[in-house]
């Protein structure tokens, strides 16, 4: 049972890494990326096999996984940098089916739909099952306490600042001096590289991957972990991350409990239940489990109202019309 | 608007959730203390493989039942424990560690793609779990996997062998091979061509062609040039669906040869019948002259159980026999005992119940199963299987042999 219950650990802790790149390119950016599982592949595969063909350490097949899933982040920004709302969706969703399509037909360098197996884990050889699982936790753990430190530092500073204008309205930042066009590739380029060290980490911990892997269904989890946990919210990203893998493993123990529920329509059932999940959530709670809260931006005491009250309040229902 | 008197807090929210997962969790703990010996099945039952998981399923609790019913294993009900693998490597993983660490069951049955087969392989290697699948890709048996693995499906390579047999046996002089870009198509043209000059036969040529073209003359042209007595398209349904038709335009009398998931009822309503006229189709088949297959018809109440029926049907039949003989539920005890009680020179049983009675009297069995004989290679590979072979007659299949 602990064996079980860490290895769902770790699955929780790649999930929450996901979410954490994910909501810098969609919580603060506002840009909706249905291909966060085709950067999830890119880090997988490159990581996978600059270990296994060049032999290089783990950490820096990671890195590098990392590295160069950031520059095919920068690379899917500018070609998107136009788009916006349903049209950046479906060309993501695009990108995302591209690279599953690539990885399975590019025989000579990812070996097709037959996968990659034999992917090295750290100390795996030399450790017993259940101490490689611990270790590979504890790697995790600290992997994503890092990003989110990180990531609040981020979502709090100048730049987390712009993003969330740019959220809010493209337009009033670009007026506002900033360039909006490289915000954009520069939140990209952060949330890939996030999403490519978690597909490495995936990928030395269970020493398989295949492009069946990087399937729409793992961009769906994501998606709903950040809504569960709250858009825009760090903190949401990871409680979120963790309440998808609840739910998902603990549907296993609840169903075969219901009378009269064969395996096969229990199966049907545990699908029903996550969607259902995901409709209540989003009609009760839209902001999530943690709702986002903008950081508060400290005002100098010194400052003199520079417009009267009255004036101040035309101001506030102001509307603009772009 | 209503929604503040419906809205849950978020911390109601969270005890609301958790009161569900603890109330589903501990009756869980509860029944892993009790007497039923536990096995683990886990395949798809929604994804692609959602067509076949459902029925593989019905054909192992089938053979269960009938263990129970004649006392079980070791003194002890057996129980599946069934996981959904979602057809997805992912949710596999998660399924099987749940089958190994929680319910700890000594054997996992039941997975249907490569991909899911060899991502769920090493946690079963590793933590001695016994696993038996159906899935075809040549390289899950080169797995190391000490043995704890066995599939009952023909890889390629015994496939390529099977059908260049057939082929040969036609009285075919000159075999031309066309083969859709895959990780099966070099190794199967690689091992029908050695087969074909071992039979006395010849393959004059092999070519493999992109797959999503609107037409395939080129290659048509490429292969008539040399003159061959029967064409081999080993490709899937959209591109044979052109390779017969260009094959047709190009008047070719020729014999065409191709397996059954490429020439499927489908492609023949969408062709004239002249097109597919002739046409020969090959499939894995059950055997179906063995006594377990008439066992496993009855068992099941359908008039012909398929390939994957039967091969469900022998991993239960493997799976409690060896427990049987290994007189313990453990993956290792599976691991050493299957190839003793599914060949050699014991008494040859057709079912679980004969060979549980046989081995309760301290008499060796050799268990004939419903799929095949299913002897294994030490890799896990099966040693010999039958094949069906149709022919195309007026838009349809009609049986030529299972050989």
């Amino acid at each position: 049972m602990e064996n079980y219950l860490i290895a769902m650990a770790v699955s929780a802790g790649i999930y929450a890494l996901m979410a954490l790149g994910v909501n810098v390119i969609w919580g603060l950016a506002g840009m909706v990326n249905l291909g966060l599982v085709g950067f999830f592949a890119v880090g997988a595969y490159v990581s996978a096999l600059l270990t296994l063909k060049l032999g290089l350490p783990i950490a820096v097949g990671m890195a590098s996984g990392a590295v160069l899933t950031a520059a095919v982040g920068v690379a899917v920004a500018l070609v998107t940098v136009r788009l916006r709302g349903d049209y950046l969706a479906i060309v993501t969703l695009g990108f995302a089916e591209t690279i599953r399509i690539v990885a399975s037909n590019t025989l000579w360098l990812t070996n097709g739909t037959d996968g990659i197996s034999g992917i090295a884990g750290p100390y795996r050889g030399s450790l017993s099952p259940a101490a490689f699982n611990l270790t590979y936790l504890a790697i995790v753990t600290a992997i994503v306490a890092v990003t989110f430190v990180l990531a609040e530092r981020l979502r709090a500073s100048p730049f987390g600042r712009v993003l969330r204008a740019i959220r809010d309205d493209e337009q009033v930042a670009a007026i506002a001096g900033k360039h909006v066009a490289l915000f954009k590739v520069k939140a990209f380029a952060i949330g890939a590289a996030a999403l490519g060290l978690a597909g490495a980490l995936y990928a030395h911990y269970t020493s398989y991957i295949a492009p069946d892997i990087f399937v729409p269904l793992l961009t769906l989890y994501i998606k709903l972990a950040l809504l569960a946990g709250g858009l825009g919210n760090n903190r949401g990203a990871i409680v979120g991350a963790f309440a998808v893998v609840f739910l998902l493993e603990s549907t296993r123990f609840v169903i075969p409990l219901v009378p009269g529920v064969s395996a096969v329509q229990g199966a049907a059932l545990r699908e029903l239940l996550i969607a259902t999940a995901l409709i209540v959530m989003l009609r009760y709670r839209p902001r999530g489990l943690i709702p986002e809260r903008l950081p508060r931006i400290p005002v100098p005491p010194s400052t003199p109202p520079s417009v009267p009250p009255a004036a101040a309040a035309s101001t506030k229902n102001y509307q603009p019309t772009a | 608007m209503t929604n503040q008197r419906i809205a849950l807090s978020r911390r109601g929210f969270v005890k609301r959730v958790g009161a569900l997962a603890v109330a589903g969790l501990a009756p869980a703990v509860v029944r892993g203390q009790g007497t039923p010996m536990q096995l683990g099945v886990l395949t798809p039952l929604t994804g692609a493989g959602g067509f076949d998981g459902p029925r593989m399923l019905k054909a192992m609790q089938g053979v269960i039942d009938e263990v129970n019913a004649a006392g079980g294993l070791l003194g002890r009900k057996v129980e599946l424990v069934v996981e959904d693998d979602q057809t997805n490597p992912e949710s596999a993983v998660r399924a099987a560690r749940k089958l190994i660490d929680v319910t700890k069951v000594p054997a996992i049955m039941g997975t249907w793609a490569s991909a899911v087969t060899t991502a769920v392989a090493p946690l079963c290697w590793e933590s001695r779990t016994f696993l038996t699948t159906v899935s075809g890709a040549d390289s899950i048996t080169k797995l190391p996997h000490q043995g704890y693995l066995i599939r009952t499906q023909p890889n390629n390579y015994l496939q390529a062998a099977k059908h260049a047999e057939f082929i040969a046996a036609l009285g075919v002089k000159r075999c031309f091979m066309m083969s859709i870009q895959a990780p099966f198509s070099q190794p199967t043209q690689e091992r029908a061509t050695e087969v074909l000059k071992q039979k006395g036969s010849e393959m004059v040529g092999t070519l493999i062609y992109d797959k999503d073209k609107t037409t395939y003359r080129s290659e048509v042209d490429q292969a008539l040039k040399t003159q061959p007595d029967l064409i081999y398209l080993n490709g899937y349904a959209p591109d044979v669906t052109i390779l017969l038709r260009d094959l047709y335009r190009a008047g070719y009398t020729g014999t065409r040869f191709s397996q059954s998931y490429a020439v499927t009822s489908k492609v023949l309503e969408s062709l004239p019948f002249e097109v597919t006229e002739g046409v020969i189709t090959v499939q894995p088949s059950a055997d179906v002259t063995s006594p377990a297959y008439e066992l496993a018809r009855k068992r099941l109440g359908i008039a012909e159980p398929d390939s994957y029926e039967t091969q469900a049907t022998d991993w239960a039949s493997l799976v409690s026999l060896a427990i049987a003989r290994a007189k313990a539920a453990t993956g290792t005890g599976i691991h050493d005992n299957v190839r003793k009680i599914s060949q050699g020179s014991g008494t040859k049983v057709y079912s679980a119940v004969e060979g549980l009675k046989l081995l309760s009297q301290g008499k060796e069995i050799n268990y004939e199963g419903a799929s095949g004989p299913c002897d294994f290679t030490d890799i896990g590979d099966i040693l010999d299987c039958k094949f069906r072979y149709n022919k195309v007659s007026g838009g349809k299949f009609v049986l030529l042999k299972v050989a």
